[in-house]
C-alpha cells in the first residue's frame, strides 16, 4: 500500500475535517497495515496447513480472525 | 455517503485489495498453498475496517494531546497492545528520525560550504 493510499484511507475515516496526518505517521501506518495484512495471510495459511488443505480458504481465515483483530484492539 | 465519497472509497479499497493479493500471491508461492479469491477479499475487507478503527483511535489520541495532526507518537499508542508490534514500530520511528537527522546534516554541510565559497569570493 502506498503512503498516499493509506493517508487518504485514514483521512476518510476521521470524524473531524481538521484532523491531519503527519508524513511520518502516514509512513508508519502504511507499515502497520502491511503487517496486518501479512499477519492475516500467514495465520490463515498456517490454519490451512494444520488442516492439511491445499488451498487457503475462507473458513481458515474465519478461524484466525478473532485473535487477529483482538491483538490490535478491534 | 455521497456518490463521490463512495467512489473514492471503492478506489481506495481496490488499492488495498491489490496489495493484499500481491502479499497472498507471494506467500502462496513460498508455501505452495494458494489463497482463494474469497479469502483475499475477506482480508481486504478486514484491513479496511481495521483502518476505520485505527483512524478513530489516532484522531482521539491526537486530540487528547490537544493536537489536530496525528504524529508518530499516536501510531505508537495504536500499536501498544502487542509487544512485538510496538517494538517494531519503535524501531521504524528511530529509523525515520535517523534519516531526518542525516538529511539535516547534509543540508547543513552544504550550507556551510556555500558560506565558505561566499567568503572566498
Amino acid at each position: 500500500m502506498s503512503k498516499d493510499t493509506v493517508s487518504k484511507l485514514l483521512a476518510s475515516f476521521f470524524k473531524e475535517d481538521k484532523t491531519r496526518l503527519s508524513g511520518d505517521a502516514a509512513t508508519l501506518m502504511a507499515e502497520m497495515l502491511r503487517i496486518f495484512v501479512r499477519e492475516a495471510a500467514v495465520r490463515a495459511q498456517k490454519q490451512a496447513e494444520a488442516e492439511d488443505c491445499d488451498q487457503v480458504d475462507i473458513e481458515h481465515f474465519e478461524k484466525i480472525l478473532p485473535q487477529l483483530v483482538g491483538a490490535t484492539g478491534g | 455517503m455521497s456518490v463521490d465519497k463512495e467512489e473514492t472509497h471503492q478506489r481506495l479499497k481496490a488499492a488495498v485489495h491489490y496489495t493484499v493479493s500481491r502479499i497472498c500471491q507471494k506467500l502462496g508461492e513460498d508455501y505452495r498453498r494458494e489463497f482463494s479469491r474469497q479469502v483475499m477479499a475477506a482480508i481486504t475487507e478486514t484491513a479496511v475496517r481495521q483502518c476505520d478503527i485505527f483512524s478513530k483511535d489516532l484522531e482521539a489520541f491526537a486530540r487528547h494531546a490537544k493536537r489536530s495532526t496525528v504524529s508518530p507518537e499516536d501510531v505508537k499508542l495504536v500499536a501498544r497492545r502487542s509487544t512485538a508490534l510496538s517494538n517494531y514500530i519503535q524501531s521504524k520511528i528511530e529509523e525515520l528520525n535517523q534519516e531526518q537527522s542525516l538529511k539535516k546534516k547534509s543540508t547543513g554541510k552544504r550550507r556551510s560550504r556555500d558560506a565558505d565559497e561566499d567568503n572566498r569570493e
